[in-house]
């Protein structure tokens, strides 16, 4: 079949390859865990230094290093370059310009790093100085470490100074760690940056969508979390305002309290029916943020617009005019969340405990935990938390996507278990009740240039980047019995996704098996250090090919089987 | 007649009242004056009632309001009555209802933009008058702009750090307090008749209300009665309207003083000789507090020793209006438990000059270097050796007296930040401040926007408004511990203490300078790990954290410190007698490290019923063994670290598909009643990212004694290590929890490379770019092929980039 392919279909088709080893050889992963007090155990800081000169910071008046390349070679375009993900060899002249520049820093400071610069790509060092600076500072302060310092004047009942929270690469302000971290003033989000951001973001989304399915949307199910909109400051909130074509308008104090809709001419596509489903975390921490997505859902279903222009309004009027019609504020329900003083969908308790029978019931997990409405009504009576099942159900049965916003490389979609209790749970309830597998998308908004994937490729990019490389694992078997826990837990997550979503490809379960259980040495290793976490992950293996999302060769389960009932029995535990 | 006042906040709403009393009393006006707490959107039906009182007012003030959607309606409102009101007097509100201001001649609206008209008719005291009245109309709207571009600075900052203000706004700051002190005196010379009348009059009305004591708050209401109702009545009534009362504009405040105190020494000597033996203390608190070996209170020494006296900010128009009977219960809570207090009247805009004035001592003989120099930058240690310097001060326990400060605690219940008032915040600079000071920054708020009755009811707890504003907002300075300790109770018009929350909080202050005080060596301490999911492999739990190791540090720096510790030899050691000891014995996860019996449990703790309503009769099946409760976790000198139960319905499918989760489980309840009544931990450490007390049912912030998290913690000082990549989650454990978090580095963070078959594939790709020969390149392709195959990888569209 191949050999059907043209010399350019066959450069096309080894230029995609490419594309994706660069991405997985360039992303950041953590290499270990942290210990308490120390300072970081970085082998080498220019993969995270480069990263955090990938990004302008006008807070700190530093720019980007690869724009200052781009600018000194009079690239024009650089943006545009940055946006298309094929490679160019514009694009590696310059990263390999910046690589070797962040190289130099890591040599011998600062000043060479500019000088360097300077003579290999003519980058003014005036212009690069203030962010060699910023690295100096962020290098300095990986280096040293004062928590456990902190942990002692806490305990002498000192002041504990405040600091952001972040990634690292998104905001180097976090360092130095050791304070009381905060959030953020609700009010305050969604910040204009985040809005800018996210027009190309909402952007991204639909043209993938559109792609795809060849039409946009009908209703989207957002997941909005507290994590991302606080370290952003609302990324996730200014794409379902996006997506709905509205933007934020601030009050006299400053606060993001009123919406002015965006027109169609402006738009130029239809407004997308958004439901979204908010963590008990994001409802408690941005009370008035739900309520600006509520008043933003309800402006745009009274738009005086045609039905093919406007998916909220026509949703809205088909569901009043339905065989069981029902009233505005019901029909336009679109915010919920859990019961108040409750919180998270319990999908992933119930994944973990491997008590579930068919997988239906892990969506209706979610509906039941997750259907409390949050919304004021057309009298301006604030509703905190109506069990509203019928009107989830009702909403989830039009979804044709779900998406989550994902900021961050140190928490990934296998790293907690939290991704697959929301976008899972929440894609497994559409799946039973629009009677169709949803597309599944996940953003990577922190990252240069603005990514969307599906889930499938999500998951399969974060395993190769993590569970199966040598770097990742080893990183966190240094640390021992933690780290064979850390493996373990990534496969259960992993496993998550089967689980909600049936996005595991059944060659990474026999790729971890092969890793981890199958080679005597590994397997030696492992159950050294932790037996426990090795008894619990090959259960899972096993529980991955007794639910049908993996069906190995007989000789590997016959292998799993063995192993397993080697392993002394373990005592039901208690809680 | 009447009038129509709407305001936000709870300190004028008594004073109305009561001047509403009185000046029918005096001139039998058959006045009603209706006032509308505006602080948070008001419903259809609350809106309704408004209407109808604007339709009748002959004088509405409006004051504070900065809602948009209120202000919105409030605006077309003022317009449809525009004929039936003879003044509306709108004070520090946003620019758009500033403009509504109308008093006879003047009018707002009307004016064009500047407020230093060059007129000949004016002399240069009216010139002034007109200036200061464009300062006292604007103020507000300058401090907004002054936020919209601090706001803009603090969006571009992405990681959300707080808003910075710049030089004008501490400049308006500085006017402000201009104003309220000289105001007054400035006014006498102006000219009180012709086209300056109206100007003098809202500026009068300004100095009222700048300081509401009751009297004045009356003088507010008769002016404009007097000066714009076309009322017979009030010809004839012979109305005489006071001067202006003044009060300080910083000064300390006591509920047992007849006055106010302008200066520390003043206050002190009265402190001292107001009899400490009799009023301070209340019986009922004594005794019921941990077993210390604290000094009973109190000499005539120990009245207001700095290491025993917490300092607290008050909201300066409550105090002047005295609506205090929330801070009065908070400072007697506080005093019974033989703790000191230095109850400051804050300004409004910057709390930093009373608290440098009243709780800094200016003796500098006295001072020594402040213990904030120890963590002066120059001094963190720069390498990976975290044993202990040689540094003095971290080894002995130093009292706090040894600096200038003259309190142990901060307390703020102004409900704004600490620098900037209601319309913005600098947390640098308070931070900055808070740091050199290096005392503990709390914030406690008072139901100004919901009735105590409704937050009781309520199931989310504090109003979303005030939440923002006077939790969010203080945290971002370092504030902890957001108790809620009074509020407004229904149909009332002055704030009123929750006694229990009160006790509570005092309580809690108390134990935090217990661990500023005691010997480290008496100090018990908890460090509490997790282990999710629930499974001997996952003891330690935590996002990004070793967690052994991480402990073991912990131990070693405490031991080193003064602590009284057994250190084991390493974090090996330190786990295996953790996960395993007696586990086996009591078929537990982890070490017994006490067996509390039922009767025991239910002695402790007095929701044990409420539990057993949902788990059934105690100790139930989770952490029990043979009818006794376990506590899982291992005693090492006089810490201990303990394993935090899971929350149960884990592994119970019933339970799992509840909508609601109910009461923490008898195992989960007794974990904790065992650190806080029979271990008597002086402080718990919850070791890393996250667990699962702060997620107990129960209102989501402002919680009330009903709450599962308020419950479980109780009184104990919790600190909580948290990985610094997760504020949103380390918030709730702050707001519900009342946790210091410690924030914790993430992991090593390198480029992912590629490995094995992977590896290969990228050889064969580079050498297949480098070579234009198409022989080869098709050889090539055919490994690639290959290697693609082997690896997995297939051809995706690998994320689809934004379309530019």
């Amino acid at each position: 079949m191949t050999s059907k392919l043209n010399s350019q279909e066959r450069d096309a088709r080894v230029m995609r390859l490419y594309e994706q080893l660069l991405e997985i050889e360039q992303r950041l992963i953590p290499t270990g865990l942290h210990v308490f007090g120390q300072a970081a155990e970085l082998q080498e800081k220019a993969d995270l230094l480069r990263m955090v000169a990938s990004f302008d910071r006008p807070e700190h008046g530093t720019r980007a290093l690869p724009k200052l390349v781009a600018e000194a070679l009079r690239i024009e375009n650089y943006d545009a370059l940055l946006n298309d993900s094929s490679p160019s060899e514009t694009k590696e002249v310059i990263d390999g310009l910046v690589s070797q520049a962040v190289q130099k820093f890591c040599e011998s400071g600062a000043d060479s790093a500019a000088d360097w610069l300077n003579s290999h790509a003519g980058v003014e060092p005036d212009k690069s100085i203030p962010t060699f600076s910023l690295l100096t500072k962020v290098a300095e302060q990986l280096d040293s470490n004062t928590e456990l310092d902190s942990l002692m004047k806490a305990l002498r009942g000192e002041y504990i100074e405040p600091g952001p929270g972040a990634d690292i690469v998104q905001n180097p302000m976090v360092l130095p760690t050791g304070r009381n971290t905060h959030a953020v003033n609700p009010y305050s989000v969604p910040s204009q940056l985040a809005f800018a951001r996210a027009q190309h973001t909402a952007a991204a989304l639909l043209q993938r969508c559109l792609e795809e399915q060849g039409h946009y949307p009908r209703a989207m199910a957002l997941v909005l979390w507290g994590l991302d909109n606080i370290k952003t400051q609302g990324d996730g909130v200014a794409q379902a305002l996006w997506l709905l074509g509205v933007r934020p308008v601030r009050d006299a104090l400053n606060r993001a309290t009123e919406i002015e809709v965006i027109p169609l001419e402006e738009l130029q596509r239809p407004r997308i029916d958004v439901v979204m489903t908010v963590s008990g975390i994001f409802r408690d921490l941005f009370a008035p943020t739900m309520a600006l997505l509520d008043k933003a859902v309800r402006r745009v279903a009274t738009l005086d617009e045609p039905f093919d222009m406007n998916y909220v309004r026509r949703n809205v009027q088909e569901k009043m005019a339905a065989a069981e019609p029902c009233d505005f504020d019901d029909a336009v329900t679109r915010v919920f969340s859990n019961a108040p003083g409750n919180y998270g969908s319990n999908v992933n308790f119930m994944v973990m405990d491997s008590q579930w029978e068919s997988e239906a019931t892990l969506g209706d997990l979610f509906v039941t935990r997750k259907c409390f409405a949050y919304t004021r009504d057309s009298k301006g009576r604030s509703v905190e938390g109506r069990e509203a099942p019928h009107l989830m159900n009702d909403a989830l049965s039009r979804v044709e996507a779900t998406y989550q916003n994902i900021d961050s490389f140190e928490i990934g979609i296998t790293d907690v278990d939290h991704y697959f209790e929301y976008l899972g749970g929440v894609s497994k309830a559409v799946e039973t009740r629009s009677k169709s597998r949803p597309a599944i998308y996940l953003s990577d908004s922190l990252s240069p240039q603005v990514k969307v994937r599906t889930l499938q490729e999500t998951v399969r990019l974060e395993t190769r980047a993590k569970t199966l490389n040598p770097k990742w694992y080893e990183g966190m078997l240094k640390h021992g019995f933690r780290g064979v826990a850390e493996i373990e837990n990534h496969v259960a997550n992993t496993f998550g996704w089967s689980a909600t979503a049936d996005a595991v490809d059944p060659w990474i379960y026999t790729e971890i098996s092969k890793t981890f259980l199958l080679d005597p040495i590994m397997f030696q290793r492992l159950v050294e250090l932790n037996p426990h976490s090795v008894r619990s992950l090959m259960k899972r293996l096993l529980e991955a090919h007794e639910r049908g999302y993996w069906n190995p060769d007989e000789d590997v389960l016959e292998t799993l089987r063995e192993r397993l009932n080697n392993f002394e029995p373990e005592r039901e535990q208690i809680a | 007649m009447n009038v129509t006042v709407l305001y936000v906040g709870s300190s004028l709403l008594a004073p109305l009242r009561d001047a509403e009393r009185e000046i029918n009393r005096a001139y039998n006006l058959d006045l009603r004056i209706a006032a509308y707490n505006f602080g948070a959107v008001l419903d259809d039906d609350g809106w309704y009632e408004v209407e109808h009182d604007l339709s009748q007012a002959n004088v509405v003030f409006v004051i504070h309001v900065m809602d948009g959607e209120n202000a919105a309606r409030l605006l077309a409102s003022l317009e449809n009555y525009k004929t039936r009101h003879a003044a509306v007097i709108v004070i520090n509100c946003m620019p758009e209802l500033m403009r509504r201001t109308r008093m006879g001649k003047l009018d707002v609206s009307k004016l064009a933009g500047a407020f230093a008209p060059n007129g000949e008719t004016h002399g240069s005291k009216s010139k002034r008058a007109l200036r200061l009245f464009g300062t006292a109309s604007s103020w507000i709207g300058r401090q907004t702009r002054g936020h919209s571009t601090t706001a803009m600075k603090s969006a571009a900052d992405g990681g959300g750090n707080g808003a910075k203000n710049g030089n004008g706004s501490k400049h308006d700051h500085g006017q402000y307090l201009k104003l309220v002190d000289r105001l007054p005196g400035i006014l006498k010379f102006v000219p009180g008749v012709g086209a300056m009348r109206d100007v003098k009059n809202y500026l009068n009305i300004f100095c009222y209300f700048l300081q509401p004591t009751p009297a004045n708050i009356q003088a507010m209401v008769l002016c404009a009665l007097k000066e714009y109702v076309p009322d017979a009545r009030l010809a004839q009534a012979g109305i005489k309207i006071p001067a202006p009362e003044h009060m300080p504009s910083v000064a300390i405040y006591h509920p047992d003083a007849s006055q106010l105190f302008e200066t520390f020494a003043e206050y002190r000597n009265w402190y001292i000789t107001k009899s400490p033996n009799s009023k301070f203390q209340i019986p009922d608190f004594k005794d019921q507090g941990p077993k210390s070996k604290v000094q009973s209170p109190k000499s005539s020494e120990s009245v207001l020793d700095p290491s025993a006296t917490i300092g607290l900010l008050l909201m300066r128009p409550q105090v002047v209006s005295q609506t205090t009977k929330h801070y009065n219960a908070l400072i007697r809570a506080i005093e019974a438990e033989g703790l000191s207090v230095i109850p400051a009247l804050s300004t409004l805009m910057d709390n930093r000059e009373a608290v440098g004035k009243f709780f800094v001592g200016k003796d500098q003989s006295k001072v020594q270097s402040p213990r904030s120099k120890v963590k002066s930058k120059d001094q963190r240690p720069k390498t990976k050796d975290q044993r202990p310097k040689p540094e003095g001060q971290t080894t002995d326990n130093e009292p706090l007296t040894t600096d200038c400060s003259r309190v142990s605690q901060i307390v703020s219940l102004t409900g704004f930040s600490f620098v900037g008032g209601p319309a913005m915040n600098d947390s640098e600079a308070a931070a900055a401040f808070l740091s050199e000071l290096n005392r503990p920054y709390r914030s406690a708020v008072s139901l100004d926007m919901q009735t105590i009755d409704s937050w009781r009811a309520s199931q989310t707890g504090l109003n979303p408004v005030q939440a923002g504003m006077q939790i969010a907002i203080p945290e971002i300075d370092g504030a902890t511990e957001p108790f809620i300790y009074g509020g407004l109770p229904e149909r009332g018009v002055e704030p009123i203490a929750l006694d229990d929350r009160c006790r509570r909080y005092a309580r809690r202050l108390k134990r935090w300078n217990r661990l500023q005080t005691a010997p480290r060596n008496e100090l018990n301490i908890a460090l509490v790990v997790f282990c999710f999911p629930p499974n001997k492999g996952n003891i330690g739990t935590a996002a990004d954290l070793d967690v052994f190791p991480s402990v073991w540090q912990a131990l070693r720096k405490l031991k080193d410190d003064g602590y009284d510790v057994e250190l084991p030899e390493n974090a090996d050691v330190l786990r295996e007698r953790l996960i395993n000891g007696n586990a086996g014995e009591f078929g537990s996860t982890a070490n017994v490290g006490y067996r509390m019996t039922v009767d025991e449990y239910r002695r402790h703790c007095p929701y044990v019923n409420e539990i057993e309503r949902e788990w059934g009769v105690a100790p139930g099946n989770l952490n029990s063994f043979d009818g006794e409760l376990m506590i899982q976790g291992i005693q090492l000198g006089k810490v201990f670290i303990g394993v935090q139960p899971t929350f149960g319905f884990e592994g119970d499918p019933m339970r799992l598909m509840m909508a609601r989760s109910g009461a923490p489980h008898h195992g989960f309840m007794a974990f904790y009643t065992y650190h806080s009544k029979i271990l008597n931990a002086d402080a718990v450490v919850h070791v890393g990212t996250h667990g699962a007390m702060e997620f107990m049912p129960g209102k989501q912030v402002g919680l009330s004694g009903e709450c599962w998290p308020d419950r479980l913690i109780d009184e104990l000082p919790n600190v909580y290590l948290y990985s610094v990549n997760n504020p949103s989650e380390g918030t709730i454990a702050k707001r519900r929890s009342y946790a210091e978090l410690i924030s914790y580095l993430t992991p090593p963070m390198e480029n992912a490379g590629v490995y094995r078959e992977l590896a290969t594939l990228k050889d064969l790709v580079m050498s297949y770019r480098q070579t234009d020969k198409d022989d080869e390149r098709e050889r090539l392709f055919e490994s690639i092929e290959e290697y693609s195959r082997l690896s997995n990888l297939q051809v995706e569209r690998a994320g689809a980039s934004h379309p530019s």
